[in-house]
Protein backbone atom coordinates (compact mmCIF):
# COMPACT_ATOMS: atom_id res chain seq x y z
CA UNK A 1 0.00 0.00 0.00
CA UNK A 2 1.37 3.46 -0.80
CA UNK A 3 2.43 5.46 2.20
CA UNK A 4 -0.42 7.97 2.20
CA UNK A 5 -2.83 5.74 0.25
CA UNK A 6 -5.64 5.99 2.74
CA UNK A 7 -4.99 9.61 3.50
CA UNK A 8 -8.34 10.92 2.33
CA UNK A 9 -10.25 8.35 4.30
CA UNK A 10 -8.29 9.22 7.42
CA UNK A 11 -8.71 12.94 6.80
CA UNK A 12 -12.46 12.48 6.79
CA UNK A 13 -12.28 10.73 10.07
CA UNK A 14 -10.29 13.39 11.72
CA UNK A 15 -11.83 14.55 14.91
CA UNK A 16 -11.46 18.21 14.39
CA UNK A 17 -11.22 19.46 10.87
CA UNK A 18 -12.25 22.98 11.86
CA UNK A 19 -9.47 23.28 14.35
CA UNK A 20 -6.95 22.16 11.80
CA UNK A 21 -8.12 24.80 9.38
CA UNK A 22 -7.83 27.44 12.09
CA UNK A 23 -4.33 26.29 12.89
CA UNK A 24 -3.27 26.27 9.26
CA UNK A 25 -4.75 29.74 8.84
CA UNK A 26 -2.82 31.00 11.83
CA UNK A 27 0.42 29.63 10.44
CA UNK A 28 -0.22 31.13 7.03
CA UNK A 29 -1.03 34.48 8.59
CA UNK A 30 2.11 34.29 10.65
CA UNK A 31 4.53 33.58 7.81
CA UNK A 32 4.25 36.83 5.82
CA UNK A 33 4.82 38.81 9.01
CA UNK A 34 8.06 36.95 9.40
CA UNK A 35 9.48 38.43 6.23
CA UNK A 36 8.11 41.94 6.74
CA UNK A 37 9.42 42.38 10.22
CA UNK A 38 13.14 42.16 9.58
CA UNK A 39 14.56 45.45 10.74
CA UNK A 40 17.84 45.79 12.48
CA UNK A 41 18.06 47.78 15.64
CA UNK A 42 20.86 47.37 18.17
CA UNK A 43 23.16 44.56 17.36
CA UNK A 44 26.33 42.93 18.46
CA UNK A 45 28.04 40.18 16.55
CA UNK A 46 31.22 38.20 16.97
CA UNK A 47 34.06 39.10 14.59
CA UNK A 48 37.46 37.62 13.87
CA UNK A 49 40.56 39.35 15.19
CA UNK A 50 41.74 40.10 11.64
CA UNK A 51 38.57 42.12 11.02
CA UNK A 52 39.20 44.39 14.01
CA UNK A 53 41.21 47.63 13.43
CA UNK A 54 44.84 46.78 14.15
CA UNK A 55 45.19 49.86 16.40
CA UNK A 56 42.64 48.29 18.75
CA UNK A 57 44.40 44.93 18.86
CA UNK A 58 47.74 46.65 19.42
CA UNK A 59 46.39 48.86 22.22
CA UNK A 60 44.98 45.82 24.00
CA UNK A 61 48.27 43.95 23.74
CA UNK A 62 50.21 46.94 25.07
CA UNK A 63 47.92 47.69 27.97
CA UNK A 64 47.33 44.07 28.96
CA UNK A 65 50.63 42.43 28.21
CA UNK A 66 50.47 38.68 28.55
CA UNK A 67 48.46 35.67 27.63
CA UNK A 68 44.75 36.16 27.28
CA UNK A 69 41.94 34.86 25.12
CA UNK A 70 40.09 37.80 23.65
CA UNK A 71 36.67 37.52 22.03
CA UNK A 72 35.98 40.35 19.60
CA UNK A 73 32.59 41.84 18.85
CA UNK A 74 31.32 44.48 16.47
CA UNK A 75 28.58 46.62 17.98
CA UNK A 76 25.92 48.68 16.28
CA UNK A 77 23.92 50.98 18.51
CA UNK A 78 22.32 54.41 18.55
CA UNK A 79 25.77 55.77 19.40
CA UNK A 80 27.16 54.30 16.20
CA UNK A 81 29.48 51.46 15.42
CA UNK A 82 32.17 50.19 17.78
CA UNK A 83 34.41 47.23 18.50
CA UNK A 84 34.64 45.48 21.81
CA UNK A 85 37.22 43.00 23.09
CA UNK A 86 36.14 40.81 26.01
CA UNK A 87 38.45 38.68 28.08
CA UNK A 88 39.40 37.48 31.55
CA UNK A 89 42.36 39.23 33.14
CA UNK A 90 43.50 38.84 36.76
CA UNK A 91 40.38 36.71 37.39
CA UNK A 92 38.16 39.64 36.37
CA UNK A 93 35.98 39.98 33.31
CA UNK A 94 37.13 42.89 31.11
CA UNK A 95 35.33 44.62 28.22
CA UNK A 96 37.36 47.12 26.23
CA UNK A 97 35.59 49.34 23.75
CA UNK A 98 37.13 50.95 20.66
CA UNK A 99 35.78 53.22 17.96
CA UNK A 100 35.80 52.20 14.30
CA UNK A 101 39.35 53.51 13.83
CA UNK A 102 40.56 51.40 16.72
CA UNK A 103 40.92 54.26 19.24
CA UNK A 104 40.15 53.29 22.82
CA UNK A 105 36.79 54.48 24.22
CA UNK A 106 36.66 52.86 27.65
CA UNK A 107 37.59 49.83 29.73
CA UNK A 108 34.99 48.13 31.91
CA UNK A 109 35.86 45.62 34.59
CA UNK A 110 33.36 43.57 36.51
CA UNK A 111 33.94 43.67 40.28
CA UNK A 112 31.93 42.69 43.36
CA UNK A 113 30.01 45.63 44.85
CA UNK A 114 31.52 44.88 48.27
CA UNK A 115 34.95 45.81 46.96
CA UNK A 116 34.05 49.48 46.55
CA UNK A 117 35.13 51.94 49.24
CA UNK A 118 32.58 52.27 51.95
CA UNK A 119 31.82 55.91 51.16
CA UNK A 120 31.10 55.08 47.50
CA UNK A 121 28.91 52.15 48.48
CA UNK A 122 27.03 54.34 50.97
CA UNK A 123 26.41 56.99 48.35
CA UNK A 124 25.08 54.46 45.83
CA UNK A 125 22.86 52.65 48.33
CA UNK A 126 21.54 56.01 49.59
CA UNK A 127 20.41 56.79 46.09
CA UNK A 128 18.82 53.36 45.56
CA UNK A 129 17.04 53.54 48.92
CA UNK A 130 15.62 56.96 48.17
CA UNK A 131 14.52 56.07 44.64
CA UNK A 132 13.10 52.57 45.10
CA UNK A 133 10.78 50.86 47.54
CA UNK A 134 12.84 47.74 47.09
CA UNK A 135 16.03 47.01 45.16
CA UNK A 136 18.70 44.41 44.60
CA UNK A 137 22.15 44.94 43.10
CA UNK A 138 23.03 42.38 40.45
CA UNK A 139 26.24 43.42 38.76
CA UNK A 140 28.83 46.17 38.95
CA UNK A 141 31.31 47.30 36.36
CA UNK A 142 33.95 49.88 37.02
CA UNK A 143 34.44 52.02 33.94
CA UNK A 144 37.72 53.75 33.06
CA UNK A 145 37.84 56.32 30.27
CA UNK A 146 40.37 58.93 29.15
CA UNK A 147 43.05 59.56 26.57
CA UNK A 148 44.54 56.51 24.92
CA UNK A 149 48.02 56.98 26.41
CA UNK A 150 46.69 57.75 29.89
CA UNK A 151 44.58 54.62 29.86
CA UNK A 152 47.46 52.52 28.65
CA UNK A 153 49.71 53.88 31.42
CA UNK A 154 46.99 53.25 33.94
CA UNK A 155 46.76 49.54 33.13
CA UNK A 156 50.38 49.09 32.18
CA UNK A 157 52.22 51.18 34.74
CA UNK A 158 49.60 51.93 37.36
CA UNK A 159 49.71 55.68 36.68
CA UNK A 160 46.48 57.43 37.52
CA UNK A 161 46.53 60.59 35.46
CA UNK A 162 43.63 61.91 33.40
CA UNK A 163 41.50 58.85 34.08
CA UNK A 164 37.76 59.22 34.58
CA UNK A 165 36.27 56.55 36.80
CA UNK A 166 32.59 55.75 36.79
CA UNK A 167 30.49 52.87 38.06
CA UNK A 168 27.98 51.08 35.91
CA UNK A 169 25.53 49.21 38.08
CA UNK A 170 22.79 46.76 37.14
CA UNK A 171 19.98 46.35 39.64
CA UNK A 172 16.36 45.41 40.04
CA UNK A 173 14.31 48.17 41.56
CA UNK A 174 10.66 48.65 42.43
CA UNK A 175 9.30 52.15 42.02
CA UNK A 176 6.26 53.05 44.10
CA UNK A 177 3.07 51.69 42.55
CA UNK A 178 4.96 49.79 39.85
CA UNK A 179 6.29 46.30 39.49
CA UNK A 180 9.97 45.63 39.96
CA UNK A 181 12.15 46.24 36.86
CA UNK A 182 15.73 45.94 35.69
CA UNK A 183 17.82 49.12 35.64
CA UNK A 184 21.26 50.18 34.60
CA UNK A 185 22.60 53.16 36.50
CA UNK A 186 25.71 55.27 36.07
CA UNK A 187 27.47 56.76 39.11
CA UNK A 188 30.56 58.99 39.29
CA UNK A 189 33.81 58.19 41.10
CA UNK A 190 32.34 59.31 44.43
CA UNK A 191 29.23 57.19 43.94
CA UNK A 192 27.00 60.16 43.08
CA UNK A 193 24.14 59.31 40.77
CA UNK A 194 24.47 60.42 37.12
CA UNK A 195 21.75 58.63 35.17
CA UNK A 196 19.75 55.43 34.88
CA UNK A 197 17.72 53.65 32.28
CA UNK A 198 15.43 50.69 32.26
CA UNK A 199 16.88 47.50 30.83
CA UNK A 200 14.59 45.44 28.70
CA UNK A 201 14.59 41.72 29.44
CA UNK A 202 14.45 39.82 26.19
CA UNK A 203 11.15 37.99 25.73
CA UNK A 204 11.14 34.70 27.52
CA UNK A 205 7.61 33.49 26.95
CA UNK A 206 8.86 30.49 25.01
CA UNK A 207 10.82 29.49 28.11
CA UNK A 208 7.87 29.94 30.43
CA UNK A 209 4.65 28.90 28.71
CA UNK B 1 18.56 23.09 42.78
CA UNK B 2 21.68 21.30 41.49
CA UNK B 3 20.16 17.95 42.43
CA UNK B 4 17.01 18.73 40.52
CA UNK B 5 19.04 19.64 37.47
CA UNK B 6 21.04 16.43 37.68
CA UNK B 7 18.00 14.21 38.12
CA UNK B 8 16.24 15.86 35.25
CA UNK B 9 19.23 15.41 32.94
CA UNK B 10 19.72 11.79 33.96
CA UNK B 11 16.13 10.91 33.24
CA UNK B 12 16.60 12.00 29.68
CA UNK B 13 19.17 9.34 29.00
CA UNK B 14 18.50 6.54 31.43
CA UNK B 15 15.93 4.79 29.31
CA UNK B 16 17.78 4.83 26.00
CA UNK B 17 19.25 1.48 26.94
CA UNK B 18 15.96 -0.29 27.55
CA UNK B 19 14.62 0.37 24.10
CA UNK B 20 13.11 -3.02 23.33
CA UNK B 21 9.49 -4.02 22.84
CA UNK B 22 8.16 -0.58 23.21
CA UNK B 23 5.73 1.70 21.49
CA UNK B 24 7.38 4.26 19.29
CA UNK B 25 5.89 6.90 17.11
CA UNK B 26 7.07 9.99 15.40
CA UNK B 27 5.52 12.87 13.58
CA UNK B 28 5.03 16.55 13.01
CA UNK B 29 4.17 18.99 15.79
CA UNK B 30 3.38 22.59 14.86
CA UNK B 31 2.70 25.04 17.66
CA UNK B 32 1.70 28.65 17.85
CA UNK B 33 1.67 30.94 20.86
CA UNK B 34 0.61 34.55 21.28
CA UNK B 35 1.31 36.53 24.43
CA UNK B 36 -0.30 39.83 25.24
CA UNK B 37 1.47 42.02 27.79
CA UNK B 38 -0.92 43.76 30.13
CA UNK B 39 -0.31 46.42 32.70
CA UNK B 40 1.88 45.76 35.73
CA UNK B 41 3.73 42.88 34.17
CA UNK B 42 0.66 40.69 33.80
CA UNK B 43 0.43 38.57 30.69
CA UNK B 44 -2.19 36.65 28.81
CA UNK B 45 -0.92 33.73 26.78
CA UNK B 46 -2.72 31.60 24.25
CA UNK B 47 -1.23 28.50 22.66
CA UNK B 48 -2.24 25.87 20.12
CA UNK B 49 -0.35 22.63 19.66
CA UNK B 50 -1.11 20.06 17.01
CA UNK B 51 0.40 16.58 16.82
CA UNK B 52 0.30 14.49 13.65
CA UNK B 53 1.66 10.94 13.62
CA UNK B 54 3.65 9.98 10.53
CA UNK B 55 5.20 6.69 11.60
CA UNK B 56 4.24 4.18 14.25
CA UNK B 57 6.03 0.88 14.99
CA UNK B 58 2.92 -1.27 14.61
CA UNK B 59 3.22 -5.01 13.98
CA UNK B 60 1.48 -4.72 10.64
CA UNK B 61 4.14 -3.29 8.35
CA UNK B 62 1.70 -1.85 5.83
CA UNK B 63 0.09 0.26 8.53
CA UNK B 64 3.28 1.75 9.93
CA UNK B 65 3.43 4.83 7.74
CA UNK B 66 0.43 7.05 8.19
CA UNK B 67 -0.61 10.64 8.47
CA UNK B 68 -2.96 10.64 11.36
CA UNK B 69 -4.16 13.34 13.66
CA UNK B 70 -3.10 12.47 17.18
CA UNK B 71 -4.16 15.42 19.27
CA UNK B 72 -4.74 19.15 19.27
CA UNK B 73 -4.28 21.08 22.49
CA UNK B 74 -5.60 24.55 23.18
CA UNK B 75 -4.37 26.36 26.25
CA UNK B 76 -4.45 29.73 27.86
CA UNK B 77 -2.46 31.15 30.75
CA UNK B 78 -2.68 34.28 32.84
CA UNK B 79 0.56 35.24 34.54
CA UNK B 80 1.58 37.69 37.22
CA UNK B 81 5.15 38.88 37.46
CA UNK B 82 6.82 38.70 40.86
CA UNK B 83 10.04 40.33 39.68
CA UNK B 84 11.57 41.00 36.24
CA UNK B 85 12.64 37.36 36.16
CA UNK B 86 9.98 35.41 38.03
CA UNK B 87 6.28 34.86 37.67
CA UNK B 88 3.32 32.76 38.73
CA UNK B 89 0.61 31.68 36.33
CA UNK B 90 -2.65 29.79 36.14
CA UNK B 91 -3.90 28.09 33.02
CA UNK B 92 -6.67 26.10 31.43
CA UNK B 93 -6.22 23.54 28.73
CA UNK B 94 -8.44 21.53 26.43
CA UNK B 95 -7.34 18.49 24.45
CA UNK B 96 -8.99 17.13 21.32
CA UNK B 97 -7.94 13.52 20.92
CA UNK B 98 -9.90 10.64 19.43
CA UNK B 99 -11.82 9.16 22.34
CA UNK B 100 -9.75 10.96 24.94
CA UNK B 101 -10.76 14.61 25.00
CA UNK B 102 -9.52 16.11 28.22
CA UNK B 103 -9.69 19.23 30.33
CA UNK B 104 -6.81 20.37 32.49
CA UNK B 105 -6.03 23.13 34.96
CA UNK B 106 -2.43 24.22 35.47
CA UNK B 107 -0.54 26.16 38.13
CA UNK B 108 3.01 27.30 37.59
CA UNK B 109 5.94 29.19 39.00
CA UNK B 110 8.86 30.15 36.78
CA UNK B 111 12.07 32.03 37.20
CA UNK B 112 15.07 32.91 35.13
CA UNK B 113 18.78 32.97 35.97
CA UNK B 114 20.54 35.51 33.79
CA UNK B 115 24.16 34.99 33.01
CA UNK B 116 26.51 37.17 31.01
CA UNK B 117 25.72 35.16 27.90
CA UNK B 118 23.17 32.41 28.51
CA UNK B 119 19.96 32.19 30.49
CA UNK B 120 18.62 29.32 32.55
CA UNK B 121 14.86 29.09 32.95
CA UNK B 122 13.24 26.99 35.67
CA UNK B 123 9.58 26.13 35.45
CA UNK B 124 7.59 24.28 38.09
CA UNK B 125 4.10 23.14 37.26
CA UNK B 126 1.32 21.20 38.88
CA UNK B 127 -1.69 20.19 36.84
CA UNK B 128 -4.87 18.19 37.15
CA UNK B 129 -6.35 16.46 34.11
CA UNK B 130 -9.98 15.39 33.81
CA UNK B 131 -10.85 12.82 31.16
CA UNK B 132 -14.28 11.18 30.78
CA UNK B 133 -14.38 7.76 32.37
CA UNK B 134 -10.93 8.07 33.93
CA UNK B 135 -9.64 8.98 37.35
CA UNK B 136 -8.26 12.49 37.67
CA UNK B 137 -4.56 12.63 36.85
CA UNK B 138 -2.32 14.75 39.08
CA UNK B 139 1.08 15.76 37.75
CA UNK B 140 4.15 17.58 38.99
CA UNK B 141 6.62 18.86 36.41
CA UNK B 142 9.93 20.65 36.45
CA UNK B 143 11.47 22.02 33.29
CA UNK B 144 15.01 23.27 33.02
CA UNK B 145 15.88 25.19 29.88
CA UNK B 146 19.16 26.75 28.84
CA UNK B 147 18.92 29.53 26.29
CA UNK B 148 22.15 30.40 24.46
CA UNK B 149 22.60 33.11 21.82
CA UNK B 150 24.55 31.75 18.86
CA UNK B 151 25.86 35.05 17.50
CA UNK B 152 27.44 37.43 19.97
CA UNK B 153 26.88 37.67 23.70
CA UNK B 154 23.39 39.02 23.47
CA UNK B 155 20.55 37.88 21.30
CA UNK B 156 19.64 40.59 18.82
CA UNK B 157 16.85 40.64 16.23
CA UNK B 158 17.76 38.54 13.21
CA UNK B 159 20.02 36.25 15.23
CA UNK B 160 19.78 32.57 16.06
CA UNK B 161 19.75 30.92 19.47
CA UNK B 162 19.86 27.45 20.92
CA UNK B 163 17.57 26.13 23.66
CA UNK B 164 18.21 22.83 25.40
CA UNK B 165 15.56 21.71 27.81
CA UNK B 166 14.57 18.72 29.84
CA UNK B 167 11.40 18.16 31.80
CA UNK B 168 10.59 15.23 34.03
CA UNK B 169 6.88 14.83 34.74
CA UNK B 170 5.66 12.85 37.73
CA UNK B 171 2.14 11.59 37.47
CA UNK B 172 -0.36 10.01 39.80
CA UNK B 173 -3.63 8.64 38.47
CA UNK B 174 -5.97 6.35 40.37
CA UNK B 175 -3.13 5.13 42.56
CA UNK B 176 -0.73 4.49 39.63
CA UNK B 177 2.52 6.36 39.54
CA UNK B 178 4.41 7.12 36.35
CA UNK B 179 7.19 9.30 35.02
CA UNK B 180 7.43 10.95 31.66
CA UNK B 181 10.43 12.79 30.38
CA UNK B 182 10.76 15.38 27.64
CA UNK B 183 14.10 16.26 26.15
CA UNK B 184 14.02 19.06 23.61
CA UNK B 185 16.65 20.66 21.39
CA UNK B 186 15.63 23.87 19.69
CA UNK B 187 17.18 26.18 17.13
CA UNK B 188 15.33 29.46 17.20
CA UNK B 189 15.47 32.76 15.42
CA UNK B 190 14.58 36.05 17.03
CA UNK B 191 12.86 37.61 14.05
CA UNK B 192 12.12 40.89 15.76
CA UNK B 193 11.76 41.91 19.37
CA UNK B 194 8.23 40.50 19.30
CA UNK B 195 8.58 37.35 17.24
CA UNK B 196 10.40 34.06 17.40
CA UNK B 197 10.49 31.10 15.09
CA UNK B 198 11.69 27.79 16.50
CA UNK B 199 12.58 24.40 15.07
CA UNK B 200 12.82 21.61 17.61
CA UNK B 201 13.33 17.93 18.10
CA UNK B 202 11.20 16.82 21.02
CA UNK B 203 11.93 13.38 22.46
CA UNK B 204 9.37 12.09 24.95
CA UNK B 205 9.55 8.92 26.96
CA UNK B 206 6.94 7.53 29.34
CA UNK B 207 5.58 4.33 30.78
CA UNK B 208 8.59 3.82 33.04
CA UNK B 209 6.37 2.31 35.71
CA UNK B 210 3.50 1.13 33.55
CA UNK B 211 3.14 -1.58 30.95
CA UNK B 212 4.21 -0.40 27.55
CA UNK B 213 7.26 1.77 27.69
CA UNK B 214 6.75 4.39 25.04
CA UNK B 215 8.88 6.90 23.16
CA UNK B 216 7.64 9.67 20.97
CA UNK B 217 9.80 11.76 18.72
CA UNK B 218 8.43 14.99 17.33
CA UNK B 219 9.67 17.41 14.72
CA UNK B 220 8.36 20.71 15.97
CA UNK B 221 7.94 24.08 14.39
CA UNK B 222 6.81 26.90 16.62
CA UNK B 223 5.95 30.50 16.08
CA UNK B 224 5.80 32.84 19.08
CA UNK B 225 4.45 36.33 18.94
CA UNK B 226 4.25 39.01 21.62
CA UNK B 227 2.25 42.16 21.51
Amino acid sequence: MPIFGNGFFILEKMINPILRIVLLGVLILALPRVSFAQKKIEQEKGVKKKDVPSAAVDWLNDAFEGKKKVKWYEEFSNEGRAYEGKFWWDKRFHSVKFDTLGAIVDVEIEIPFEELDESIRASITDYLQSEFEDYKINRLQIQYSGESDDLEDFFDEDENEGIVIRYELEYTGKLKGEISKFWEGLFDHTGAFISQQEVEVRIMDNLIF
Amino acid sequence: MRKLVLISLMLGFVNLSKAQEHVFFTGFFPEFAATKSLKNGQKLNFKVENQEIIFRNLDEESERWQFRHYRTDLMSFYSWSLSPVSSVAGGIFYRFQDGANAFRVVQQFAFLDRNRTFRIAHRFRTDQTFTDGEATEFRLRYRLAVDIPLQGEDLDPGEYYLVLSNEPIFSLQGGDFDIENRLVTTIGKLISKQQKLEYSIDYRTDGFFRDGFRTRLWAKIGYFVNF
